[in-house]
């Protein structure tokens, strides 16, 4: 493509110059003789034909490359959209901000198993006390045993109490009748303390077996809650290190996406150049159509006798119409210049 | 919610480079395709920055620049002059309309963005 406008650019200067001097001998001899003002309307009509074409192809070149270059950097654009919301999405999924996901879900069923085993903790507890109540039971019945002795022991002193008194006579009447009274109360007590000895024997049983059941159960559920919490370990475990894979191939992902981020956008700022080049080819559009007008303008001159048009000064009014640097450069130098690196001012 | 920034060019291809440049430092970017498609955008929202090239079709980059001083809710917006244009004297038309800094193109990501937060933090 530079060639190509180097070549334009330098046919259509070299052209310009050489007719504006317009005494430049040719290169073969004419077959037959014309007059000069032939020769101005031949090259007049070849410039003022040529420019148009000229034109048409340099418009129709630049309106190809901006539309190239134009989807080109919508594609561009494209991808690097996509793979800010890919990067922006797979960074979510696993880790949302707030300890990620499978780390709330861990905390959530470390939670369950601490309640298992406050449950069990309670459990505990209960059978400790029912080994209470048996140890309690056990001394009910110790002390029921002692009742009944004291009142065995008691029924034998009134029953001597009986004899005493009936040995003494009537002056023991009373006496006697008090100690009936007590042998009778103790005889009481004593079928009371032995319906309390097979009440507490009773509930002694009832305790055993609640406790024997207790404990069982209390031994089951510890089994149960440890196999439980055994395997939510090694579920998180197994979760844990498809999480870390899952981690592991995200990063690469995202190291993958950022480097192919930054080629992109890399890329992107390369295409800078159509900016430039367009911008060469629209000036280089306007010096031909611009060449056209002084062709014609030479010949016009020509035929009047007026002076000739100075090629300085429409080689100055070309050069005036650049807004680059090195489209100034090249038009003075006569060959290509290097594009210079940015430079920032601030006012 | 980034700052907005306000890209003026009617080169899409230099709108886009600029627009992922910004947006990939948390910027938010609308477009504009020459300074009278611009001056549109400039509809009283918040737009902290407008960065503009020089030399467009219908309206040219100085011309927009001079307008949008006259807008008072833009009056104080900082404006960078994004250009291939070299002449000092534009230099100085743009500097006298108001613009706040001039980078040339072709410009890498990394300047314009030290610029723009020279002007604007991010």
């Amino acid at each position: 493509m530079a060639e190509l406008l180097w070549a334009l650019g330098a046919l259509a200067v070299g052209l310009g110059a050489g007719f504006a001097i317009g005494r430049r001998k040719p290169v073969a001899a004419p077959v037959e003789a014309l007059p000069a003002d032939n020769h101005l309307t031949s090259v007049t009509r070849l410039a003022g034909s040529l420019a148009p074409v000229w034109s048409a192809q340099i418009d129709s070149s630049r309106t190809q490359m901006e539309s190239a270059i134009g989807q080109i950097t919508e594609r561009f654009a494209g991808i690097v959209e996509n793979l800010d919301t890919v990067l922006s999405s797979s960074t979510g999924a696993l880790d949302d901000g707030q300890g990620g996901t499978f780390d709330r879900s861990r905390a959530r069923l470390g939670d369950v198993v601490g309640t298992l085993d406050d449950a069990l903790a309670t459990k505990r507890q209960t059978v400790a006390e029912l080994h209470n109540l048996q140890t309690l039971n056990t001394e009910l019945r110790q002390m029921s045993g002692e009742v009944s002795a004291i009142a065995a022991q008691t029924n034998l002193l009134a029953l001597n109490a009986s004899i005493e008194a009936a040995r003494i006579g009537a002056a023991g009447a009373a006496f006697g009748v008090v100690a009936d009274e007590v042998r009778q109360l103790a005889e009481h007590s004593l079928g009371t303390s032995e319906r309390m000895a097979e009440k507490v024997g009773r509930a002694g049983t009832t305790i055993t077996a609640i406790l024997g059941h207790a404990e069982e159960t209390a031994e089951r559920e510890d089994r149960a809650v440890a196999g439980a919490n055994a395997e939510v370990q090694a579920v998180l475990d197994d979760l844990q290190e498809l999480v870390t894979g899952f981690r592991d191939s995200s990063s690469e992902l995202e190291r993958a996406a950022v480097g192919i981020r930054t080629e992109v956008s890399q890329s992107l700022t390369q295409l800078q150049f159509q900016d430039r080049v367009c911008q060469v080819l629209e000036h280089l559009r306007e010096s031909v159509t611009r060449f056209a007008d002084t062709v014609a303008e030479a010949g016009e001159r020509a035929r009047s006798d007026a002076p000739p048009i100075d090629p300085d000064e429409a080689l100055r009014a070309i050069s005036a119409s650049y807004t680059m640097e090195e489209e100034r450069r090249a038009h003075t130098s006569g060959s290509p210049a290097d594009v210079r690196e940015s430079e920032i001012t601030f006012f | 919610m980034g700052k907005t920034v306000l890209v003026v060019d009617d080169s899409a291809s230099v709108r886009q480079v600029v627009s992922i440049a910004l947006k990939g430092a948390g910027y938010d970017v609308i477009q504009g395709s020459d300074g009278k498609d611009a001056l549109k955008q400039l509809d009283g929202r918040r737009i902290h920055l407008i960065i503009s090239d020089v030399n467009m079709p219908n309206m040219d980059g100085i011309t927009f620049v001079s307008e949008a001083k006259k807008l008072p809710a833009y009056k104080f917006t900082p404006i960078i002059m994004l250009t291939t244009e070299s002449q000092e004297d534009k230099k100085r038309q743009a500097q006298a309309a108001g613009a706040k800094a001039w980078v040339t193109k072709p410009f890498q990501p990394e300047q314009m963005l030290a610029a723009v937060s020279k002007l604007i933090a991010p």
